[in-house]
């Protein structure tokens, strides 16, 4: 029961692409947002979801709009299109 | 709080010193693994029942030498077993638990609350079992002995049980990027 509404409410994200694309460490983002860096580690792995305050900051970190960054959908691989 | 901040300063000293302490990777093969980490909780739930085998003990014997010695010898283990527990426990949580809310970030508060709310289950099962142990027994003389080693398991268990809960729950960490980097570089 616990295992599907945390499967009903996972939020994927593109975090660890962006991060790797910009070039910047988990340490660094962590210290721009203000949180734990094994906080971004945890969001990456789909183990936490954000609230809309972080989520919205991290968009910003990366200056794209948020449904960059998160999405209800699992997103399209690369190439898959 | 004294008019020059001295009070303060020597707080936001202590608070910055146990920051650095909880951060740094102290012992990491004690909690490096989920399994090692239950260990380390089962072991805290251990020192926290020798303190009350010792007032079950005290309840029964006391005053008695026997009592005495049995008493403190399980307070003295309780003592040795619980700390290097506690302190583990805390730099695997990175301090969950035990630092302000406001020095943590969004998912370490959520964790605290599930923390200290399964810890509150707990401590209300534990003092169901209490009262029902204490209604059960003989209460005609009881000795004070007995009470207060009582009162000091029961602030024990309320006092540990949230960092015990935390470090039974929590999943294995992701690996820091300088650890990615040792990888890349062997």
């Amino acid at each position: 029961m616990a295992d599907g509404k945390a499967d009903k409410e996972h939020v994927h994200n593109r975090i660890a692409v962006l991060r790797a694309e910009r070039g910047v460490s988990r340490r660094e983002l962590a210290t721009a947002l203000g949180v734990h860096y094994q906080t971004i580690g945890y969001l990456e792995r789909g183990e936490y979801s954000p609230s809309l305050h972080l989520a919205l900051r991290i968009a910003a970190f990366f200056e794209v709009p948020v449904e960059v960054v998160f999405s209800l959908a699992p997103f399209p691989r690369l190439g898959s299109t | 709080m004294t008019p020059e901040g001295g009070e303060t300063g020597m707080w936001e000293r202590w608070t910055r010193r146990r920051e650095e302490v909880l951060q740094s990777d102290l012992l990491p093969s004690w909690y490096a693994t989920r399994r090692r980490r239950r260990a380390l909780a089962g072991a805290g739930l251990a020192g926290l029942a020798m303190i009350w085998a010792g007032t079950v003990v005290s309840w029964n014997l006391a005053p008695s030498d026997t009592a005495m010695w049995v008493t403190i010898s399980l307070l003295a283990v309780s003592v040795l077993t619980t700390i290097p527990v506690v302190a583990a426990l805390n730099v695997a949580t990175r301090g969950t638990t035990s630092l302000a809310e406001s020095r943590l970030d969004e998912r370490q508060v959520a964790e605290r609350l599930r923390a200290f709310t399964v810890a509150h289950r707990v401590m209300l099962a534990v003092l169901v079992a209490v009262v029902a142990g204490v209604l059960a027994a003989d209460t005609d003389h009881v000795p004070m002995a007995a009470v207060v080693v009582g009162v000091v398991a029961l602030f024990e268990t309320h006092m540990l049980l949230p960092v015990l809960v935390a470090g039974w729950r929590l999943p294995d960490p992701p690996p820091d990027d300088e650890d990615d980097d040792d990888e890349n570089d062997r």
